[in-house]
């Protein structure tokens, strides 16, 4: 059916008017349906529809065979599309149709419409299982823990809206609940514990530096492929025993080892040998590939060893390695403990660094001061008179002459071709600052002895010196000295100057990661979010998570293998968006696990309560079961649900003779009872009833946090509060940190995100989408609705907004005028541009509705009918062929999509689908502007013609807010509930939509409009 | 029993359905009622560092482990010549691979022979995928004692990137492989009276909690009306599939192992001992377990990659002059006649599980007539993840046509396990990147 854009329902508001209407007996009104659609509605659709949609021909996908006396809710969607059809004299196709019979027909459908809709809908209370998802969340509340139990479920289906919760689709099998055993019982056994036994601790730092190990392993170390193990006097192991308000025993690492198999270089060898000493333990290592581009990657300084940003190696090759980014310094080790939480602190500073300048690098003289100190040495002290920043330049000679080199050669008269000296790694320490990086000595020229030439002094860096006696230093590698140093203070507002203070801006991103080796790379995986560095002094970081969240090798103790199951702590300077920036200093890395604030653990006190000396067993199984069930069930449990649980208590502890092994037995029972599993509904009646104090509770936050309900808000439904002041408890949820996690899972399943995340991109084509680049614009649609909701501002601003929220890496990606220093945290930045703002131009959606080669006009049309103006497009009639399966491959995608469009069938549906893409032509598959200028102008469906996307995002705003804000609120509605909405909630929505959209439909205050409205307060 | 026949009253009273009882099905085979289906099993065989393939200059052609012509005529050549007997049984596969292979350490192949992953990916979540062999022991792990059975020439996982094994679980995870024969003898057909108490108590506590979950769901149950209890009527089912299959894994420790001749079984044999009775004494446990339905899925590393563990070392044993690994990467002709030369020794070895496992008898036909054995490599020669050697032993019971070479070029492996998994009737959508063609010879 051909899908009109905006509709105008002139007929049917006139229904919806009666949409509430008193029922009368629902018989009467079944019956009086019957007669209709039997004797007047039937007949005319055999006689002049059926020919092309029945459900042989379904013409433009539409089967009207569907259509029944019973007039469900579904089938209503569909009698509202074919009465605009008729009434509109689209169809039936015949120019002369006959008038009266078009009216008789309009007229009686019109009725049975208007019964339909006054029927009493049956709607009873709703039974739905928890997603993944919430059911992780419920695990991680009720046992305070960071842990995801829940990796080995199944996806949960998407429904065509994008959620994951609706009712209908969540599946529930024997493998579900085979899983949901395994995960209750495998939870169970992380979080609690043997109160009686002492926990074990493990904890060591490691400290960085030059000479920082007066006592060095004597062994070379070995770590196969691509390691650069850190010098073994440079690294400093020490076990610690961390201060605890419990007693406990200290972890001590395993010091000897037997192997049979191990290495040299790269190849294996075997034989028994004996290793000793903790750093065949632990050992220091950078690993990555390739040569830094600029500097050193690493480089040991008295306090620390400074470490450049960690750059994909993508980004410089292309390609991906294995190996992972330069810069990569990591901790191998070979134990870690088995379960719990852990914490890595690592003690690090923004470094006072110099700018480096690249060899050959070009300074203007008029950059330049002439405050100058020119020092004929490598070393001296440096006589500062004014504070300030200066430009270092170096001269460092061969000692060999030209003509001395030139007389080792054959031919002696290619002067003009003289080999030029090689480079040598050149280290500068000014002020106890340092920074190395290769430089290419000059040859000694004996006509000149009187100072260094203007054409021998190269710029080396920048840095900033304060008033008075520094030391420097400057030491070159191979047979080259260093023979002068020049300081000389730049001028203010100048180019150089300027480049210097956005450099002293930028900061270090400190990342952790924990995982594996492998002789191919590591796999990975990083714990909690990247800092931002600020601070020259010193600082300790904290970085918490559960150590089963992290890959390990799975190897069993005692393998016989030199490198086997070694595990990983990798820290890094984070590449953010290749600007030059300060390096991170990083002193020491200290690492305990478990990481235990109390003990028992935090895990065990949220399951149990603490037992009462004068308790018995079975009253303390009482007590801690009441509590564990009214938490898991959100709710308080029923006397039944207490016996039952008692009784399976008694059961297990006959059968073991244990009651902590039996409490255990029963937690796990609840754990895997329906009561907990599935969030539940009970109606007294088929009408519409008004939602428990509990079961407001559980909606309320499985919506706004997608987790169960907190203290708090079952206190209130307990006291029967809750529906009194549902609006403040709303602003409260919104207030919590647990809100973002409907923000992310809101704005990924509105907006369809998982597409972004399968599309295979032609890398070759389009360089800078890289994997890194991937995941931080994933987040995009995120940080943007999250700054709505926080300022609470219009959703007009998705439509479009004269900023955008973004990062370093974004800001790079989208190639921002505005400096962005702000690491990986999204901040708002007016763009002062119309091709970014709102989500219709980011990039995770336009390149997800691509194919990763081009723009599909298709795949965004029909994306922005559904996901944008909630008027989506009937399914494709069946047997179309794919784009793919259309023969003929030296057609380009638009011609194939025209060929597509044309066929038998196609047009119509494509009528409402192609204007709505075509309009976004001018962003590639990457989703940014093309280079060539692509013609995006399109005629709308209304007949509007739009001359490129802003156009139709004016269109948009301006013109169809409405439309806009309908969607939203259906979107949101529907994520809200759980289900598909009847079609009078529809009808509702859109009817209100009219209203809301004249006013501001600020972000929050619509969130407080769906909780108060009838969708979400009743069942 | 009663509390059984009150909760299937129960369950038909919500779900208006009686369940099926597959345990029923399962015991049938053990309690010899007639008309019994042969049981369906699976078998695969993995060697490391690839096949001998010489280059054409060193006129070493009957030495490859290739055929030299395609169909019903073909030849064979002098390494897989031991195979000659099963001629009718047996089908040659070339020019398969794993797309993935491609993409990923070569070391790793081995990983990826039995699962097909994308290896090459470190962000997944998981690093591998499940393996065939594992899928196959989901779906028939109902019928016998043991889901599957997991062998290695080395004990354990050995680690990653590095495996010794090459089954992996659902979540990916290498599963650990047993290498002593007198162990898995000892586990497989000597259960202990304390092991056998462990076992039953294990699922005896998993009983107790799928019944009293039951039982907590009928005080829910009460509490909704009609229109309600869809989902949770789901649920119960589930529940109740699930008490069932436990039921019926408690069954099995009360049924005796079919009585059988281990008087050849060389015990004391160990990977350090001649490679020949090493592989002779394993492959006869698996023929053991195979006959006495003990398990329905196997798999066995026979050799490492890249010159990890003992195995390495087995051509040196045999008089060739050099490790497999280096054997592998020989271009010589003396090196890729060794190399050819181990190919042989290992068609020996497999040719004689096959002859054993013709001997024995299953309701229909052989035991080889009811088993897939899958023998092959994840690489054509070192490092390389192409038209990987593969070889299809047994099955006929199963509709598989045999007696010829068979080649599909840049294949994927992943078509012809999914055609396995048909054969063996696992209705199963997909395996890894599996594209819905099946394989003829198996199809």
């Amino acid at each position: 059916m051909t899908t009109f854009v905006f509709r105008q329902f002139s007929f049917l508001i006139c229904c919806a008017g009666f949409a509430n209407v008193s029922p009368h007996s629902i018989l009467a009104d079944e019956r009086e349906l019957a007669a209709v659609f039997d004797s007047e509605l039937k007949p005319f659709l055999q006689a002049h529809c059926c020919d092309c949609h029945d459900a042989e021909s379904m013409e433009s996908g539409i089967n009207l065979e569907l259509l029944s006396s019973k007039f469900g809710d579904r089938e209503l969607f569909l009698w509202r599309d074919l009465i605009e059809q008729v009434e509109k004299k689209q169809m039936p196709p015949q120019q002369d149709f006959d008038e009266q019979l078009r009216n008789r027909f309009l007229e009686s459908a019109g009725r049975a419409i208007h019964l339909a809709r006054s029927r009493v809908q049956e709607k009873n209370g709703a039974v739905r299982r928890l997603t993944v998802a919430q059911y992780r969340h419920s695990l991680q509340q009720l046992f305070d823990t960071p842990e995801d139990f829940t990796e080995t479920l199944p996806p949960d289906a998407v429904s065509r809206d994008g959620c994951t919760n609706n009712a209908e689709l969540l599946g529930l099998s024997p493998l579900h609940l085979e899983h949901y055993l395994e995960i209750a019982d495998r939870t169970l056994e992380g979080c609690l514990v043997d109160e009686g036994q002492l926990p074990v601790i493990q904890n060591f730092v490691m400290h960085l530096g030059k000479s920082v190990n007066p006592d060095p392993c004597p062994d070379r170390l070995i770590l196969g492929a691509n390691s650069r193990l850190l010098p073994n006097e440079d690294i400093l192991v020490t076990e610690l025993a961390p201060e605890k308000p419990f007693s406990y025993q200290p972890f001590e690492m395993q010091k000897s080892f037997r192997f049979i198999e191990g290495y040299q270089g790269n190849s294996t060898v075997r034989g028994w040998r004996e290793f000793s000493g903790i750093y065949h333990a632990v050992f220091g290592c950078m690993r990555g590939s390739g040569d830094y581009p600029l500097g050193l990657s690493h480089e040991p300084s008295s306090n620390g060893l400074l470490l450049r940003s960690a750059i994909p190696s993508t980004e410089i090759f292309q390609e991906s390695s294995t190996y992972g980014p330069q810069a990569n310094f990591k901790i191998a080790l070979r134990e870690l403990p088995d379960s719990g939480l852990f914490q890595v602190r690592v003690k690090a500073a923004k470094y006072e660094d110099p700018l480096l300048l690249k060899e050959n690098a070009k300074v203007d003289q008029s950059c330049l001061t002439e405050s100058s100190h020119k020092l004929n040495a490598a070393s001296g002290d440096l006589q500062v008179a004014k504070a300030g920043i200066y430009l270092i330049r170096i001269e460092a000679k061969l000692p060999q002459t030209l003509d001395e080199s030139e007389k080792k050669k054959t031919d002696a008269s290619k002067t003009a071709n003289a080999k030029p000296p090689k480079p040598e790694l050149l280290k500068l320490e000014v002020a106890g600052r340092l920074v190395s990086r290769n430089f290419r000595p000059s040859y000694f020229d004996p006509a000149s002895t009187a100072g260094p030439t203007s054409l021998d002094m190269q710029p080396f860096c920048v840095m900033r010196l304060s008033k008075g006696s520094h030391p420097i230093t400057a030491e070159v590698g191979g047979k080259a000295n260093v023979t002068w140093i020049d300081v000389v203070r730049l001028a203010a507002n100048t180019e150089l100057e300027d480049r210097f203070l956005a450099f002293e801006k930028r900061h270090p991103q400190l990342a952790v990661y924990l995982g594996l080796r492998r002789d191919c790379g590591h796999t990975l995986k990083q714990v909690g979010d990247c800092i931002q560095v600020d601070d020259n002094e010193l600082q300790e970081f904290v970085f918490e998570a559960a150590i089963d969240d992290f890959p390990r090798p799975f190897v069993e103790k005692n393998n016989v293998n030199y490198l086997a199951g070694v595990r990983e702590i990798t820290v890094r300077n984070e590449y953010t968006d290749g600007e030059e920036a300060p390096r991170l200093l990083l002193h020491s890395i200290e690492f305990e696990g478990p990481y235990l604030r109390s003990w028992p653990p935090a895990s065990h006190r949220a399951a149990l309560p603490k037992k009462q000396i004068k308790e018995s067993e079975r009253e303390y199984a009482i007590r801690a079961l009441e509590r564990f069930m009214k938490r898991a069930y959100r709710r308080s449990p029923t006397p039944k649900e207490c016996e039952k649980a008692l009784k399976s208590w008694t059961a297990s502890l006959d059968k073991t003779g244990n009651a902590d092994t039996a409490l255990r037995d029963s937690l796990l029972v609840i754990l895997t009872s329906p009561q907990f599993m599935l969030l539940t509904e009970t109606s007294n009646s088929p009408k519409a009833e008004k939602l428990s104090e509990v079961e407001l509770a559980s909606k309320l936050s499985f919506f706004l946090w997608n987790s169960p309900p907190d203290r708090e808000l079952l206190e209130l439904a307990e006291y029967g509060k809750l529906s009194e002041l549902v609006h403040q408890q709303t602003i409260r949820l919104m207030d919590d940190e647990r809100f973002d996690r409907f923000i992310q899972q809101f704005s990924y399943e509105w907006l369809g995100l998982d597409k972004f995340e399968v599309v295979e991109i032609d890398r070759k084509k389009y360089p800078r989408l890289s994997k890194e680049i991937r995941v931080e614009l994933l987040k995009e649609p995120a940080a943007f609705l999250r700054y709505l909701l926080e300022q609470n501002l219009s959703i007009r601003n998705l439509i479009q907004s004269d900023f955008v929220v973004v990062n370093e890496p974004l800001a790079q990606y989208y190639q921002l005028q505005t400096p962005v220093h702000s690491g990986f945290r999204f901040q708002p930045v007016n763009n002062g541009s119309s091709d970014l703002g709102g989500v219709l131009t980011q990039a995770a959606i336009l390149s997800g509705l691509s194919d990763g080669q081009e723009s599909n006009p298709v795949k965004r049309g029909a994306w922005f009918a559904r996901r944008i103006i909630a008027d989506p497009p009937d399914d494709p009639p069946p047997n179309v062929p794919d784009l793919e399966d259309t023969p003929g491959l030296d057609l380009s995608l638009r011609q194939r999509l025209e060929k597509h469009r044309n066929q038998d069938g196609c047009a119509k549906c494509h009528m409402g689908i192609d204007p709505w893409g075509v309009a976004f032509e001018a962003y590639d598959a990457a989703g940014l502007l093309k280079k060539q200028p692509t013609d995006a102008s399109s005629t709308l469906p209304d007949g509007t013609l739009v001359t490129d996307l802003n156009d139709l995002r004016n269109y948009l705003s301006e013109q169809h807010f409405d439309r806009f804000v309908f969607s939203f609120l259906k979107h949101l509605s529907t994520y809200a509930v759980g289900r598909d909405l009847s079609y009078n909630e529809v009808l509702l929505l859109e009817e209100r939509s009219k209203k809301l959209a004249e006013g501001e439909c600020r972000a929050r205050d619509l969130v407080h409009f769906i909780v108060a409205s009838d969708i979400f307060m009743t069942k | 029993m009663s509390l059984h026949l009150h909760r299937r009253t129960v369950l038909r009273g919500l779900a208006g359905v009686m369940l099926p009882l597959p345990f029923l099905d399962a015991m049938r085979g053990v309690h010899g009622a007639a008309a019994v289906e042969s049981p369906r099993r699976f078998c695969a065989l993995y060697t490391a560092n690839g096949m001998s393939l010489p280059k054409k200059q060193n006129k070493l052609d009957q030495w490859n482990w290739f055929p030299q012509e395609t169909g019903k005529d073909f030849q064979f050549g002098n390494s897989t010549k031991p195979f000659e007997p099963f001629r009718d049984q047996l089908t040659f596969l070339g020019g398969l691979h794993h797309p993935n292979g491609l993409k990923a350490d070569p070391h790793t192949c081995s990983d990826m022979w039995l699962t097909g992953a994308p290896l090459h990916d470190s962000s997944r979540r998981s690093y591998n995928g499940v393996s065939l062999d594992q899928v196959v022991a989901r779906h028939t792990r109902q019928y016998c004692r043991q889901p599957s059975l997991v062998l290695s020439i080395d004990a354990g996982v050995g680690f990653l990137s590095r495996t010794g094994t090459i089954s992996f679980n659902d979540e990916g995870k290498p599963i650990p492989a047993e290498n002593n024969p007198r162990q898995v003898f000892e586990r497989l057909f000597r259960s202990t009276k304390a092991s056998l108490e462990n076992q039953r108590e294990a699922l005896q506590r998993k009983v107790r909690v799928v019944d009293a979950v039951l039982e907590n769901a009928q005080a829910l149950s009460r509490q909704l009306g009609q229109s309600d209890r869809q989902k949770l009527d789901q649920y119960l089912t589930s529940l109740n599939e699930i008490e069932t299959r436990l039921e019926a894994s408690e069954k099995w420790l009360d049924v005796p192992i079919k009585p059988q001749d281990y008087s050849t079984l060389a015990l004391d044999v160990t990977n350090e001992s001649e490679p020949g009775d090493y592989y002779k004494t394993m492959f006869e446990l698996i023929a053991l377990a195979f006959d006495a339905d003990i398990t329905r899925s196997v798999s066995f590393m026979l050799n490492r990659e890249d010159g990890m563990g003992i195995s390495d070392t087995f051509p040196l044993k045999l008089g060739l002059r050099r490790t497999h690994h280096q054997l592998s990467h020989a271009g010589d002709p003396d090196g890729q006649l060794d190399f050819a030369k181990y190919d042989q020794f290992l068609a020996e070895q497999i040719s004689a599980f096959a002859k054993r496992l013709s001997e024995y008898q299953d309701p229909q036909g052989s035991t080889l007539d009811n088993t897939i054995v899958l023998f092959g490599s994840g690489a054509s020669t070192t490092h390389k993840p192409e038209n990987l050697p593969t070889m299809i032993l047994g099955g006929q019971q199963m509709g598989l046509q045999h007696g010829s070479y068979y080649r599909r070029e840049k294949g994927h492996l992943c078509d012809l396990y999914l055609s396995i998994l048909r054969a063996l009737d696992i209705p199963e959508e997909r395996f890894g990147d599996s594209t819905g063609s099946t394989l003829k010879p198996v199809a």
